[in-house]
């Protein structure tokens, strides 16, 4: 059952897609992630154009986002004040990141910072998480406790001006770093076509310091803002959303992420970043390996640019 | 009185050739997949002189940005961009016999008749110098390469179906009837495609007709791309709107307490 996506003009298998989008929503509801950091490279795999995926996913994002950022609400684990300055950061890092994408692909080397965005941060991330989880992994099977939490704050993150209280999360720090963080997140959701959960998640555990179970929520709320943004963006600048693509992602992603949920339940926590780990690495060697071996055809066409 | 004059030689009238397509608009709806447009077509000639048959195919012009891969530093990367101009976006040459055989290199070339003699060039990369004297001589910036590149870009669009060549794609069904087959892609450029249906009589061409084929997007598909282009911020707002709606649905639909 053939679909013809009018603005990738492109005919895709209709449950194929659909098929993705659930696998994806069952892996970003059992990890509590975004999942567009395997969503936009398999569309590219399966023949989408790169910039039509990068673009349409920035929707996926958002609806899926939207229908977690909410149960995370009622529970009251979102720092709306954290949220807002984090995406206030992503907002400007959105406008770069689409006039970046832009420029990029004029000079046509928007594939190489792509490939080389995902190597180096899925790597970087995926190993770090590698490392950590089957440390903890190790050590409970040895019978040891975890490690004392180092709470030595890092003086940079509190030497800087422009504190702000955080109540929620029971934090009282410069509204730069958040600021940083959460534009470095935009300028990715518009290049590599990802939420930037995987990146965002870490970096309020071990950077800011937030509370455990502010993270994720609080992750989700900037995530939703800075997607939406990229959205309208990527859409009014590029014209290359097409929410036909995204409506039948979010139909199959909806479904697999309740189920991905449920499932989630039966792992231990660090066995679940173990496997989050070994996902996210495998994303990024593979996205980086074209970098390294001679393509079989040297030449390659590229979408029209108007 | 005027003398007996022998009566003229007799010269056949000009042989003429007529044609027309099964269907001149393919409509691009949710389930298109490719579609195939046969053109029927005679040939009339009285003398009954050996005649072959060229059907040309024309898409809208699409320029075409191609980059190469390069080794630098041990990485492949994208080189500069390069466009070339005056590329047809579906091209198909169909024959009643290989096409050198049925007319020389400079006729074939003046009607575009072939892959290999569409006039397909990269203005950007080309500047005119002198050289040995002779003034306004076209160089290309790609130097020798620049074959290799024109080549590439009908590879690649012989890969997505975009490009044919066939040379018995013209097949003579009775005396004088032909018919062709047209196959368009699932990629194939929405706009308007020209056929040029030519009688060649002796390596000449000596008689043409024009035909033209409207493909066009129809029904949700073409007010969706309409609207994403024309108005490309009200598209967005609206489509992120649907997608955190949709979201929120999804939310409401799954709530489990």
């Amino acid at each position: 059952m053939d679909i013809y996506l009018p603005i990738a003009e492109v005919a895709v298998n209709a449950p194929l897609i659909v098929a993705l989008g659930a696998l994806v929503g069952f892996i970003s509801g059992m990890f509590g992630i975004g999942g567009g950091f395997l969503m936009t490279p398999l569309l590219v795999f399966f023949g989408i154009p790169a910039p039509v995926a990068v673009s349409s996913m920035a929707n996926h994002v958002a609806a899926s986002s939207t229908s977690s950022v909410i149960a995370y609400s009622r529970r009251r684990a979102v720092d709306f004040r954290m949220g807002g300055v984090l995406a206030a950061g992503g907002v400007v890092g959105a406008f770069l990141g689409v006039e970046l994408f832009r420029l990029l692909r004029l000079l046509g080397q928007a594939d190489l910072v792509v490939s080389v965005s995902y190597l180096v941060f899925l790597s970087v991330i995926g190993g770090l998480m590698l490392w950590e989880s089957a440390g903890a992994i190790l050590r409970r099977r040895r019978g040891q406790p975890p490690p004392p939490r180092r709470d030595r704050r890092p003086v940079w993150l509190y030497g800087l001006p422009l504190k702000m209280r955080f109540p929620r999360s029971r934090l009282y720090i410069s509204v730069i770093p958040p600021l940083v963080l959460g534009a470095f997140v935009g300028v990715l959701s518009a290049i590599m076509g990802v939420g930037g959960g995987f990146i965002l998640v870490p970096a309020m555990v071990y950077v800011l310091r937030m509370p455990a179970g502010m993270v994720v929520g609080t992750s989700l709320m900037q995530i939703i803002i800075t997607t939406g943004l990229t959205g309208v963006l990527q859409a009014g600048r590029n014209q290359t959303v097409d929410i036909v693509l995204a409506t039948l992602l979010l139909l199959g992603g909806i479904v697999g992420a309740q189920f991905g949920a449920r499932a989630s339940s039966r792992f231990r926590a660090e066995e679940l970043r173990a496997i989050l780990a070994f996902i996210v690495l495998l994303v990024g060697l593979r996205m980086g390996l074209g970098l390294f071996f001679a393509p079989d055809e040297p030449f390659v066409l590229m979408s029209g640019m108007g | 009185m005027a003398p007996d004059l022998p009566p003229p030689p007799p010269t056949a009238p000009a042989a003429v050739i007529s044609a027309a397509l099964t269907d001149t608009t393919v409509q691009v709806k949710s389930d298109f997949r490719g579609a195939r447009i046969v053109l029927y077509g005679a040939v009339f000639d009285p003398a009954a002189r050996p005649s072959d048959v060229v059907v040309l195919v024309r898409g809208p012009e699409q320029p075409v940005r191609i980059t190469r891969k390069q080794k630098v530093l041990g990485l492949w990367l994208n080189s500069r961009p390069v466009v070339f101009r005056g590329a047809p976006g579906f091209y198909r040459a169909a024959a009643s016999r290989p096409l050198d055989d049925i007319a020389h290199f400079g006729t074939l070339r003046r009607l575009g008749a072939g892959i290999d003699h569409l006039a397909i060039n990269a203005p950007a990369e080309q500047r005119t110098e002198t050289r040995y004297g002779v003034r306004d001589v076209v160089v290309s910036r790609l130097g020798a390469d620049y074959y290799i590149w024109r080549r590439a870009v009908v590879r690649l669009k012989e890969k997505a179906g975009l490009y044919h060549e066939d040379d018995h794609g013209v097949r003579f069904v009775d005396r004088g009837l032909f018919r062709a087959a047209i196959e368009l892609p699932a990629g194939a450029p929405t706009g308007v495609y020209r056929a040029d249906i030519l009688l060649f009589q002796d390596g000449r061409a000596v008689s043409s007709k024009s035909r033209t084929l409207t493909v066009e997007k129809v029904g949700f598909e073409r007010a969706l791309y309409v609207w994403a282009h024309d108005r490309p911020w009200s598209y967005g707002l609206a489509s992120m709107a649907f997608a955190l709606a949709a979201g929120w649905a999804a939310s409401a639909a799954f709530r489990r307490d």
